[in-house]
């Protein structure tokens, strides 16, 4: 018995300590280094900022450049897949150009209509989205950890990007800034574990809580009221409950499996996103 | 010639390392083809479980440290942490390696579940414990399941590898 113990702590002291010919660490020496900057990392002393500032910086730009062939193969493939597509999408594309001009005069008419009834009830017209920032950035890295669904943007403090700025693509809402560094940012998508929306369900006045799991096609409604359920095709907008979004904003759509189950898809598509808008969260203000 | 030999050999021995550092640089899920990611695994640990078994000194514990801190700024994990876990795994390996006298592939193979078990019970417990993020248990048990999974295989194209470069 006193034996096998004397066997294992002999083993584990020559794992820990005896570096061999070629190392040039012992493996004590580097556990003990990782545990200091795990406890300094967690403790955010002055000093750790910019260092890991710094730190992402140089790294997410090897990063991508290490990417570079893999973000080819997929962009030969995207153009071959689409170039196979084309005959299909020139067919669809005349089809809904039809439709489209047909539905222009109707709108021109009820444009007109609304303006003039507006104007006769004193309605001021509202202008969109009206921001006092924006800076449109470029996405450098889509990261599918087990543990952050994130991108990477190409702008960081030096363009003005503030933690917690509302990030979209395509005019729908994809995240938030978590991250800041001199040159990038980090942008936690809405379908992260760690992502939580205040939201209203369209045509009710359902508040909830939007949480992500992961998946763009099956986001989480917490917090809905007791035997509600909702039904398909419904937008689901932002609140403004959180204080800091306006609400209105467009984020997610109920919609029908092919099991007919109803499930929660988001408008935006982060996988798709190239360029990205970075705002202060103040639309519509 | 000579010189060129040299360069030739060195670039041969350096591969792991390459490969380590470029994984940890482009973190991404292999295999990453079309929409596929049920079967992905991380290829990072067998590297270090296998070269840290059979060949300890092709990776240096100090380059898997620094991949670790590397793979930790690109995913957006507490710094140190994969460091820690990498560490962890080497530690493991590194006592199997001391501890047993005869390698024989299913020893190695079943051994390799302890040690991906503390590897990812030390990555748990500084994920939960120093950071406020959730985490996606289901996703880590399959990516470790395929992990254990896969390394004969690669047990047996590493080992391929080693002899080709011991012949030259």
């Amino acid at each position: 018995m006193a034996e096998n113990r004397d066997d294992f702590i002999i083993a584990i002291r020559y794992a820990l300590l005896k570096k061999g010919a070629k190392q040039k660490f012992s493996l004590f020496f580097l556990i003990i280094l990782s545990i200091s900057i795990v406890t300094l990392d967690k403790f955010s002393l002055p000093f750790m900022t910019p260092v890991r500032s710094v730190l992402n910086d140089i790294v997410y730009h090897v990063s991508v450049v290490s990417s570079q062939p893999v973000k080819l193969r997929k962009y030969l493939a995207h153009k071959i897949e689409k170039h196979y597509n084309l005959m299909g999408e020139n067919e669809f594309l005349k089809e809904e150009m039809e439709y489209l001009r047909a539905q222009k005069f109707n709108n021109a008419y009820l444009k007109s209509e609304n303006d003039m009834l507006k104007s006769a009830l004193d309605f001021s017209v509202q202008t969109g989205f009206i921001q006092d920032f924006s800076v449109a950035a470029k996405v450098i890295l889509d990261q599918k950890s087990p543990f952050l669904k994130s991108l990477l943007i190409n702008k960081g403090t030096k363009n003005d990007i503030k933690k917690g700025m509302t990030v979209f693509s395509k005019d729908y809402l994809v995240g938030t800034v978590i991250e800041t560094n001199y040159l990038t940012s980090r942008v936690l998508l809405l379908t992260d574990l760690n992502s939580k929306l205040p939201i209203v369900i369209e045509g009710t006045d359902v508040n909830a809580i939007l949480d992500g799991t992961g998946s763009k096609l099956n986001l989480k409604l917490s917090y809905l009221p007791e035997n509600y359920t909702i039904e398909a095709n419904k937008i689901i907008f932002t609140s403004g409950k959180d204080g800091f979004l306006t609400p209105g904003i467009p984020v997610a759509k109920s919609y029908l499996n092919n099991k007919q189950k109803i499930l929660i898809k988001l408008l935006s598509d982060p996988d798709q996103a190239l360029i990205v808008n970075i705002t202060n969260g103040q639309i519509n203000k | 010639m000579y010189y060129f030999k040299a360069v030739k050999e060195k670039i041969f021995t350096s591969l792991p390392i390459i490969f380590l550092y470029f994984f940890s640089f482009f973190h991404f899920q292999i295999p990453e083809v079309g929409k596929i990611n049920f079967f992905a695994f991380n290829f990072q640990m067998i590297l270090i479980y296998f070269y840290v078994l059979k060949f300890p000194g092709s990776l240096g514990f100090g380059n898997i440290f620094l991949a670790g801190i590397i793979n930790d700024t690109v995913i957006g994990t507490p710094l140190g942490t994969t460091s820690l876990s990498y560490l962890t795994l080497s530690l493991f390996t590194s006592y199997i390696r001391n501890a047993t006298l005869r390698s024989i592939i299913t020893i190695e193979w079943f051994t390799f579940i302890p040690a991906l078990f503390f590897s990812n019970l030390v990555y748990l417990i500084i994920i939960n414990n120093f950071s406020h993020m959730s985490f996606y248990y289901v996703e880590l048990l399959q990516n470790t399941f395929f992990t254990f999974l896969f390394f004969p295989i690669f047990h047996y194209i590493f080992s391929q590898y080693q002899r080709l470069i011991s012949k030259d």
